[in-house]
């Protein structure tokens, strides 16, 4: 299936992604509603975009009590709003954090792929973020060991 | 002959075996359901009681979904016996059910204290969904209610409570809040948090009668005042539904002692959920996790292995959240375990906590506590989460964490966590959306 692939290296950390996922998924540009967040790395010269890797367990989609998590025809796992009860039980049970929980709607969401077409992807300048057919993987391990030998050296971010 | 599979409860996780035994044979075996409710999520029952959702979104399965899953169902009907060398179950109405293999997932039950007046009207339990319809009943905006115990169950329905607009007295014999959930320092945390919110609380005092006062209940203690409640909430705790085991010859301790497929002392007999003892994944000891999530695993593990698959459980992860008030509170696996080094952070002005245990460089528990519009908060419950359950070694991050309890993402990142993760799953292979029947998905 399609995934997100990331590539930590060609990240500039302009956020673009984290705008075009929250107006996608909210209708309004606002970072903190986007599911892909973009830490920085080694003191703000480097930067990485984390996002749920759509995994095979699917962690949040058997925790649900009521099935409100289901797979999508892109291969996501997505939150069905009106089943939702905002339980929570899908954020401790998905070991990613890639689980989110709105207070105001009292609603889980997470990435869905945007049916097929993910916003981040597209918004990406450097193609940092790409939507291809591949086997997911752990996109940032290596770079974040990379990124951060001098952070564990001197002991404080 | 196919083979017959008897699933005897119809909770999350005879209703998770069920499900996936029809994954794995595609309805090539006879499976007979006895359950003394028709199924639905308890998990949700506070969100039917705050009335953010219809009771008929409780249901996980309608009589339709179970006979489109070909299962035979005895629903209203209790297990009275089992005999486990003849492979018959015994129902309460006397009829006999004969079984190739079966699944003991009988859950648990509310308790309350043996003192005078527990039992008097306007004193429910919050477990069932009968008792969820009592309690909805006799809530009114104004209402005094007085919950009686502070632990997970009683936080679970606190903000219901509130919504209505009734006014809440907590009382717990215990010195502080949540015993069982978190450790002290979160504890007074949280409770400082709830009286802010308008929760009266008291904690240390032992209740010992109940009286009616003209239409309502009088509360009295050991020491102290009396409380007058409109209605009384007895959240003192489940005990698991064994008794009607006894003289089955299976082996039994706090619940039914299970190996790790699941399998309690008669090979044919499983156990799931609430009454099964069976493996900590963290520190492989035998013990009753009665949370959703165990149940989930443990259905689902005993439903492949019923099928014919040969699964493995790799052991329950301890863990609970609760939002009260906009304040999360979740804990893992050995969170409270005093020998365990631990490193904690404190952020009183944001209400934030964190306990971090240790086992070497590797996570074993956690508590953490924030604001749930702290987008952190909920990422980093499920990094935490992750890091207990993968138990990946986090070498010189162990340090930083030490010194920045609060910064796990790049710890977690950065100790190949999620390549630890990614391979991992409960059955040995993807797992499926959850078939739902159409009329409870409307």
């Amino acid at each position: 299936m399609k995934v997100l692939k990331i590539v930590p290296q060609k990240c500039t950390g302009c956020l673009r992604c984290e705008l075009a996922c929250s107006y996608m998924q909210t209708g309004s540009f606002q970072p903190a509603k986007s599911v892909i967040r973009v830490s920085p790395y080694e003191g703000h010269t480097s930067y990485a975009p984390y996002t749920c890797t759509q995994c095979a367990e699917g962690w949040c989609m058997t925790a649900c009590p009521v099935g409100a998590i289901t797979i999508t025809p892109a291969g996501a796992k997505d939150v069905v709003d009106d089943r939702c009860v905002g339980c929570k039980l899908c954020t401790i049970a998905c070991p990613y954090g890639t689980i989110f929980y709105d207070p105001d709607t009292h609603k889980a969401f997470k990435c869905n792929l945007c049916g097929g077409a993910p916003a981040c992807a597209e918004a990406c300048p450097t193609a940092a973020i790409v939507y291809e057919e591949a086997e997911t993987c752990d996109w940032l391990a290596d770079f974040a060991v990379e990124r951060s030998t001098r952070l564990l050296a001197v002991g404080g971010p | 002959m196919p083979a017959r599979h008897l699933i005897i409860g119809a909770g999350t996780a005879g209703l998770n075996a069920i499900r996936t035994i029809r994954e794995e044979d595609g309805g090539a075996s006879e499976i007979t359901l006895v359950a003394a409710e028709r199924p639905y999520s308890r998990m949700v029952l506070p969100y039917y009681l705050d009335r953010s959702i219809a009771e008929s979104h409780v249901f996980t399965a309608t009589a339709a979904t179970l006979a489109n899953w070909k299962v035979k169902t005895h629903i209203g009907k209790k297990a009275a016996s089992l005999n486990a060398q003849g492979n018959t179950l015994t129902l309460d109405d006397g009829a006999t059910i004969e079984y190739d293999d079966c699944l003991v997932a009988t859950g648990s039950r509310a308790i309350r204290p043996s003192i005078p007046g527990a039992d008097l009207p306007g004193v429910h339990s919050f477990w069932t969904l009968e008792q969820a319809r009592e309690v909805i009943a006799g809530i009114a905006p104004g209402s005094h209610v007085v919950m009686v115990g502070a632990g997970f169950i009683a936080f679970t329905i606190l903000n219901s409570i509130l919504s209505l607009g009734a006014k809440l007295t907590i009382v717990e014999i215990a010195p502080r809040i949540l015993p069982r959930m978190v450790d002290e320092r979160g504890a007074l945390l949280v409770d400082a948090w709830l009286r802010k919110h308008g929760v009266r609380i008291l904690t240390g005092v032992a209740l010992t009668r109940i009286e009616a006062a003209r239409g309502k209940r009088r509360l009295r203690f050991r020491k102290g005042e009396t409380l007058l409640a409109d209605l009384v909430i007895m959240a003192t705790g489940i005990k698991p539904n064994l008794d009607w085991l006894e003289g089955s010859g299976i082996r039994m301790n706090h619940g039914i002692l299970v190996d790790d497929h699941l399998r309690s002392s008669a090979p044919n007999v499983y156990a799931g959920g609430d009454v099964a003892e069976g493996k900590d994944g963290v520190t492989g000891a035998p013990v009753v996790h009665a949370i959703e999530p165990t149940a989930m695993e443990h259905g689902r593990v005993v439903g492949a292995n019923m099928a014919g698959r040969d699964v493995a459980y790799r052991g329950s992860l301890n863990m609970n959240i609760v939002e009260v008030c906009r304040l999360d509170v979740a804990s893992f696996g050995a969170w409270d375990d005093p020998n365990a080094e631990a490193f904690t952070g404190l952020r009183p002005e944001r209400s934030a906590y964190r306990k971090l245990c240790w086992s070497g460089d590797r996570l074993t528990g956690a508590i953490i506590i924030g604001q749930a519009a702290d987008v952190w908060t909920t990422n980093d419950v499920g990094m935490l989460k992750g890091l207990v359950h993968a138990g990946v070694r986090l070498g010189a991050w162990k340090e930083h964490l030490r010194r920045h309890p609060f910064d796990v993402k790049p710890a977690f990142i950065a100790s190949r966590t999620t390549e630890a993760l990614l391979p991992q799953t409960i059955l040995g292979r993807p797992s499926r959306t959850p078939e739902l029947p159409a009329t409870v998905i409307r």
